[in-house]
């Protein structure tokens, strides 16, 4: 039996298809864009491809993320944070703590057994989150991730103070001007998101093993960062950006074989690619 | 008569002031821009000629604002708070509240009637409480800054900004946009999330007696409005918002060389 999950991110839209023992068959993502609300059928295409499934043979599909209301073809739509730590708990047994960095929000989730006991959460502010690297790589005129590599070069982080984005942004410019180097500024940059997200994390209680997932952990500076503001091991997934369909995925799989022990019977919604109308 | 000159470097914009004793005579506007040193003088030759004065003839400058340390030539720096107290207080002797708008802060604060600051509390940590914000979504809307407050007025249903920060805000309009709001509805929504940021910090402040709004904030007519209806008062609005702390440092200047305000 197969099963998907499907992340739809504010940034990215990520899917997940697996086999009943976990296997991941394939891991697709794609920038969620304008048109999010109509992409989950691309990259599910793109997946079954990928794959070589028919989406008649998946049998259980869960939709997270902030667009999971936004997928036409799913069983059910699960919070992102409950995806996320099962997806992270599937990966690292030990997991207490889970760090997510995502494009424009930021949560910490205390995990045991994996099952999330207590998170919190910013997706008021864009400081702390991937949205904060975008906006100022812009104005350095660096890829963002090229970022976590420069930054690696700093022997001298510059200090940044402000702690909005575009206050952040003006100090960057000046920085520059005063000549401080690029990498000193992207270091100082780095410090600073890491010790907000770290600043948010620390209003519940860090205990290991901490896993840092979401796109931005695949900057190694902010890994780097993380390590130092919260002065503690951290381990990363090979693939940050997917822990949350994975967990759906999982969570899949998990209702499938509660209804059919149940006795109830499979979903029996005709799956079509087709268009999401949710919003019209 | 002796002249005075009060220079408010801000963030945006750089002020100047000249006073002939301490009654105002010319005033000079511009953008800060990237050297504060050369904005200072060049603030100092124009309000000199439209005095038709030469350095000499002032008697004293002093200075303001998040660049105050870049006017070489002043006597001292003052902290914009108690410059813009005091020239609130020279315009409007009653004004016991003074709420202030600028480019990348806010401020409101209780004044004696000595124009002396009794208590205040500053946002200057996040740009969704400032002028900034306004700026921005101004841009997305593609409308001239002195439009943005007419305009607004003209909305019957104002667009609630789910958010409380300027990036996510631009985001936010930009959908908007896209999904066929009208500029005048996203605009008062700007507004009103602007002044609920006001309200929420004058309400630190005890709210009593006449209030007076300045900074260029008070220069948009649907900011005005708005923050009149979340706290329920009507705002004195002062004349030549932006010059209200290059006001007060010249007529510090004054203070400082004759003892008396």
């Amino acid at each position: 039996m197969y099963f998907a999950g499907v992340d739809i991110g504010s940034t990215m839209t990520k899917i997940v298809l697996t086999e009943t023992n976990h296997t991941v068959l394939s891991a697709i993502k794609g920038p969620t864009g304008p048109e999010h609300r109509q992409l989950a059928n691309e990259v599910m295409k793109m997946a079954l491809e990928q794959a070589n499934l028919q989406l008649d043979e998946i049998s259980y599909v869960v939709a997270t993320g902030y667009g999971r209301l936004n997928v036409p073809f799913a069983d059910r739509q699960i919070t992102e944070l409950t995806c996320h730590a099962r997806g992270v708990s599937s990966l690292f047994p030990n997991v207490e703590t889970a760090i997510d960095i995502g494009g424009q929000d930021a949560k910490c989730m205390k995990i045991n057994n994996g099952k999330m006991i207590d998170f919190v959460m910013n997706d008021k502010c864009a400081a702390g989150t991937g949205r904060f690297l975008e906006i100022i790589a812009a104005t350095l005129g660096v890829k963002v991730e090229e970022l976590g590599d420069i930054s690696l070069k700093s022997t001298k982080k510059v200090q940044i103070s402000s702690l909005c984005t575009i206050f952040a942004q003006q100090e960057v410019v000046t920085r520059l001007s005063d000549g401080e180097n690029l990498e000193d500024i992207i270091a100082g940059l780095h410090d600073a998101l890491a010790s907000r997200v770290t600043g948010l994390a620390r209003r519940l209680k860090i205990e290991p093993d901490v896993v840092l997932t979401g796109g931005v952990a695949k900057n190694v500076g902010i890994v780097k960062a993380m390590r130092e503001n919260l002065g503690c091991e951290l381990f990363i997934p090979e693939e940050p950006l997917i822990t949350g369909a994975l967990g759906a995925a999982i969570l899949a799989k998990e209702y499938s074989v509660k209804a059919v022990s149940k006795g109830e019977p499979s979903p029996t919604k005709v799956r079509r690619l087709e268009k999401a109308t949710f919003f019209k | 008569m002796a002249w005075f000159v009060g220079i408010d470097i801000g963030s945006a914009y750089s002020k100047g002031v000249i006073t002939k004793e301490n009654e105002l005579f010319g005033y000079y506007l511009m953008l800060s821009g990237g050297n504060y040193r050369t904005t200072a003088d060049r603030i100092r030759q124009e309000l000199l000629k439209k005095a038709n004065l030469s350095q000499d003839d002032i008697a004293n400058t002093v200075s303001t604002g998040s660049g105050a340390g870049n006017v070489y030539f002043a006597s001292q720096k003052v902290s914009d708070i108690v410059c813009t107290a005091r020239g609130i207080n020279s315009v409007f002797p009653s004004a016991r509240i003074v709420i202030e708008v600028a480019g990348q802060s806010t401020k409101v604060m209780r004044i004696d009637e000595q124009g002396l600051v009794a208590n205040f509390v500053v946002s200057e940590k996040c740009a969704a409480g400032s002028g900034w914000f306004v700026e921005v979504i101004a841009n997305v809307l593609r409308i001239d800054l002195e439009d943005f407050g007419p305009l607004s007025l003209e909305s019957k249903a104002p667009v609630a900004f789910s958010t409380g920060c300027a990036v996510f805000g631009e985001s936010e309009a930009i959908t908007r946009v896209a999904e066929g709001i009208a500029k005048e509805d996203i605009a008062a929504g700007v507004n009103k999330a602007l002044a609920d940021k006001i309200s929420s910090m004058a309400k630190k402040i005890k709210l009593e007696g006449p209030c007076v709004i300045c900074g260029g904030g008070a220069l948009n007519i649907g900011l005005i409005k708005a923050v009149e209806h979340e706290l329920n008062v009507q705002l004195l609005v002062a004349p030549q918002p932006q010059i209200t702390a290059a006001l007060g440092a010249a007529l510090l200047a004054r203070k400082e060389v004759q003892g008396h305000a």
